[in-house]
């Protein structure tokens, strides 16, 4: 009966299951962990490079839905927008205020970021192979210069102001080299946006 | 890798929306900037949709990030948590035990699987919550802390620039000190100048009044020894300084035909106040002061008179310094320039 019913969970759309959970529904929110909270997992490892830390910031994500779902607008942006927004910002805050911590310490934050991939499992690593190869052309795709600034922003957490000192470009072409970066993306991914996620 | 088409690119952006992708990549500077994403999205169709494109393609770095499995632990957690997190409806029928907690999970949750369910969700309230305080005083904390360091940093910074003021201040005041000494030798250098200027400008003008008296004095002696030359007078005699006194000089003439006499003298001093020079004949009964003249500034004079009476009538000629329009009935002791007469 319990396995009937998660089958009836599974086939609900992202949308329904967080109308479900706006309704305190548990199995929904479990439903939609085992969608998206790898996903999540993953890019808090990926910014934070620390297992731990990546699953107080996935719990602190879902606990969001949790008690946020009902303030989801879908005319605002799509849910997977709106899940990894709040998935981004809570792991850059993390990783902020760990900076902060280190800075009193005097201690080089680029010291503990080192990135593991062990726990990347073979089949992981297949689906990966085959879901987000064009992503990851379209990345590689971009100019240094490009690419660098969305990694200082959206993976180390530096603010344009701080990428500016740390690079040495003026503001306002950090500004501009992020807008065409994540316009790019968008156009050599226009495709996959219709159905990715 | 330059993108050669970035600079043609940029002129395509709208610069209104400028700020979207570092608001969409949370590398917003502040909390000014994201009110003014948010509003600006609010308010305007066009800012909505490119917000929404680069929202979209944000999505993609996330999407893109190698994949990495959670621990099977972390969605029970997750589950309790919510489960925690809402009113404590306990029903029998829960499904918790199906779910496999590890031994490593919180300690409500081990009480959850001893079977004091409603006393635990009470608990569990009552620890969320103070964990939720504990968070927030933790955080508070943090932020306080970091204030403290910011406030620590600006009060150095402040008694740093405290000293570089007081030392520019005393840089400062030095050097005033030293232009001001450097002002005051000038304006002595330039008195000086000035007064030396002065003086040559009187030296100058003492030579010119000197130059011009020479100048009558050679035109006198000029006339003299032409008229002489042409025998219109004659020289009778060449005054001296017989007392050595001065390098005094004169020459005394007469003209042949008349009773008209000349004298031209040189190298006098400027006689003392209230004395002028005075010309004597004498040697035909009385001395005769027959007239008093001044000098020139180079002491020269050159003085025409009518004799009293014939030249050679008198035995000598004598010039003295007597007082103004008060000539006594002898001359002085003193004689400046004297001649014979024969």
């Amino acid at each position: 009966m319990d396995e009937v019913h998660r089958l009836n969970y599974q086939g609900l759309t992202d949308l329904e299951l967080l109308e479900h959970i706006s309704n305190q529904d548990r199995d929904a929110l479990a439903t939609l962990y085992e969608r998206f909270g790898r996903r999540v997992f993953s890019l808090a490892v990926r910014i934070l490079s620390d297992s731990v830390s990546a699953e107080e910031v996935t719990q602190d994500v879902f606990m969001s839905v949790w008690r946020r779902g009902a303030t989801y607008v879908s005319k605002k942006g799509k849910f997977t927008t709106w899940l990894f927004s709040i998935a981004h910002n809570r792991t850059i805050d993390e990783l902020r205020k760990r900076r902060r911590d280190l800075s009193r310490t005097n201690d080089d934050i680029d010291d503990h970021l080192n990135l593991e991939s062990g726990d990347v499992s073979p089949a992981d690593a297949t689906v990966a192979q085959s879901e987000y190869a064009k992503i990851r052309a379209a990345m590689e795709d971009l100019p240094e210069e490009q690419k660098n600034v969305v990694e200082l922003s959206y993976f180390k957490g530096l603010t344009q102001t701080e990428i500016a000192e740390k690079t040495g470009q003026p503001l306002g072409t950090v500004k501009t080299r992020m807008r065409l970066a994540l316009k790019k993306l968008r156009k050599a991914l226009s495709a996959e946006l219709g159905t990715q996620v | 890798m330059t993108d050669s088409n970035e600079i043609e690119n940029s002129g395509e952006l709208d610069p209104r929306f400028e700020n979207f992708a570092a608001y969409i990549l949370d590398a917003l500077d502040d909390e000014e900037e994201r009110a003014a994403v948010e509003a600006l999205v609010e308010a305007d169709s066009a800012a909505r949709a490119e917000f929404d494109e680069l929202t979209e393609a944000a999505t993609l770095l996330a999407i893109a990030v190698p994949p990495v499995a959670p621990p099977a632990s972390l969605k029970a957690r997750i589950l309790e948590l919510a489960t925690g997190g809402t009113a404590p409806v306990i029903t029998p029928a829960a499904p918790i035990p199906s779910i496999q907690i590890p031994r490593s999970t919180t300690r409500w949750s081990r009480i959850f699987q001893s079977g004091y369910a409603a006393s635990a969700a009470a608990a569990v309230v009552v620890l969320v919550a103070v964990g939720a305080l504990g968070f927030q005083n933790r955080r508070l904390g943090e932020e306080i802390d970091l204030l403290r360091t910011y406030l620590d940093a600006e009060a150095a910074a402040v008694v740093g620039l405290h000293a570089e003021l007081s030392a520019m201040l005393v840089d400062s005041e030095t050097r005033v000190a030293s232009m001001k000494g450097e002002m005051d030798q000038m304006e002595d250098e330039f008195g000086a100048t000035t007064a030396m200027f002065v003086h040559q400008e009187e030296m100058v003008s003492e030579l010119a009044t000197a130059n011009a008296a020479l100048r009558e004095a050679l035109r006198d002696q000029s006339w003299l020894t032409y008229v002489a030359m042409k025998e219109e007078f004659k020289v009778e005699s060449w005054l001296a300084d017989h007392q050595a006194t001065s390098d005094a000089s004169g020459i005394f003439a007469v003209r042949v035909i008349g009773n008209e006499a000349m004298f031209q003298v040189n190298g006098l001093e400027q006689p003392v106040d209230g004395f002028a020079y005075t010309l004597w004949l004498l040697g035909n009964g009385e001395p005769i002061a027959v007239t008093q003249f001044a000098i020139s500034e180079i002491g020269s004079a050159t003085v025409a008179f009518i004799l009293p009476a014939p030249f050679f009538q008198y035995s000598s000629l004598v010039v003295t310094q007597e007082r103004v329009d008060s000539i006594g009935p002898r001359p002085s002791d003193v004689q400046f320039l004297s001649a014979e007469a024969n």
